[in-house]
């Protein structure tokens, strides 16, 4: 879907949205003629606010109120703009260079100053945000949202009389919600920070290598 | 040190079956429960094995079962002073068991014991433990909201054992770089604190 293989060609370079232009972002780009901009701004905001996934539901209600624009247009315009962002947003930045995308959006006949607007919010300030968001709202395991640990010293037991033996007891708040405290053993606790430097160690050694290098 | 062993009308009971033992076969018998005897759930024996036992030793069920719970108890009692062998052999001396008997008790403790020690010392209990930890560590290359990604991701993989289940409970968890680095400075933080006790 990237462009990067047809770089080579001249005017009939396939866009960033691939070989076939989906259906929804050509029905927009007829609907943004004769679109005010301040109109087209609002709802670029509610969009984006979608993407980052905020609830928008208020936002649409007041610019379908509002707007001197038909319901239908503007489903349209939101529809498009959505799938046009999602899209730009996911090839990362290395790819896809602002005047390729520029160009690109050209090609659809989108006027001038929405491109502008399109791509201060692709290449600029907020993009680090969509991309963290998109992190975030993707497949995933739970991740550790809180760890909280303290180091407990049995002074004597039931079996030992004169035991001094420490344990750590840990509590782990994952980002799924769940929480799970256990105690974890000198030995066991060793073992767990062994395995995580060897990780650590071999993330490294990935992150150094050639594949890593290949710029696509 | 104190007694650790009080001369009840049992433990006499028990003085008088142990001293018509045979030496070896006593001394393997201790061996053997004090092998088992950090294992506080598990039989020591099997029953084929104690009816052996009652044939080889000439005792009668009960008489067995008598000598067998007053020598783990006397063992545990060793773990739970931590007494030095030769004071545990004037201990049982003193309540009247035969020298030999003593001497075969104190081989078995000098030997084994500190062992025994170790295993009951790092026996924490805890209603959830640590018991096992995985992990594998992934490329992410790509996911539907964004490709072309080169992302390193560890995923931990958690055995916590409930103490009254036989389960073990896996918990996953995944973490990124940056999240792994941060896990581990917190995991520094708790081994400094464990160097500082010793």
């Amino acid at each position: 879907m990237s462009s990067s293989h047809a770089k080579v060609g001249a005017s009939t370079d396939s866009s960033f949205l691939g070989g076939r232009i989906p259906s929804e972002i050509e029905i927009m780009a007829k609907h943004l003629k004769d679109l005010d901009q301040e109109m087209f701004r609002k709802i670029l905001k509610a969009v984006v606010n979608a993407i980052e996934g905020k609830d928008c539901r208020e936002a649409m209600k007041v610019i379908a109120a509002n707007a001197a624009i038909p319901e239908e247009r503007l489903t349209y315009v939101v529809a498009g703009m959505y799938r046009l962002l999602k899209e730009a947003l996911r090839i990362p930045m290395s790819s896809l260079k602002q005047e390729v995308f520029k160009e690109d959006l050209r090609e659809l006949r989108i006027p001038d100053e929405f491109i502008t607007d399109f791509s201060s919010l692709v290449f600029g300030s907020r993009r680090t945000t969509l991309e963290a968001v998109a992190t975030q709202l993707g497949p995933r395991l739970p991740s550790v949202e809180d760890l909280r640990w303290r180091v407990d010293v049995a002074i004597s037991t039931s079996s030992l009389a004169r035991a001094l033996q420490p344990s750590i007891l840990m509590q782990m708040k994952l980002s799924d919600g769940s929480a799970h405290r256990f105690e974890v053993s000198v030995s066991k606790f060793q073992e767990l920070r062994y395995n995580v430097a060897l990780i650590l160690k071999e993330m490294n050694d990935l992150e150094k290598r050639s594949i890593l290098k290949i710029q696509d | 040190m104190a007694a650790i062993i009080k001369e009840t009308q049992s433990i006499k009971e028990a003085v008088t079956f142990i001293n018509t033992i045979d030496l070896n076969k006593f001394s393997r018998l201790l061996s053997r429960i004090l092998q088992k005897l950090h294992l506080k759930e598990e039989r020591t024996f099997s029953e084929e094995e104690e009816q052996k036992l009652q044939i080889a030793l000439s005792l009668d069920k009960q008489a067995l079962s008598l000598v067998l719970e007053t020598a783990a108890f006397i063992l545990e009692q060793a773990v739970y002073h931590n007494v030095k062998p030769v004071s545990l052999q004037q201990q049982l001396e003193s309540i009247h068991l035969s020298s030999e008997k003593a001497e075969a008790f104190c081989l078995v403790w000098k030997a084994a014991g500190p062992d025994v020690l170790e295993k009951v010392r790092q026996r924490i209990f805890a209603p959830r433990k640590l018991e096992h930890v995985g992990w594998e560590l992934n490329l992410q290359m790509a996911q539907s909201r964004q490709a072309k990604l080169k992302d390193p991701h560890a995923v931990l993989e958690l055995g916590v054992r409930n103490e009254d289940s036989e389960r073990v409970e896996n918990v996953f968890v995944e973490f990124s770089h940056q999240q792994l680095l941060d896990f581990y400075n917190k995991l520094e933080m708790v081994q400094a604190q464990l160097d500082s006790l010793t």
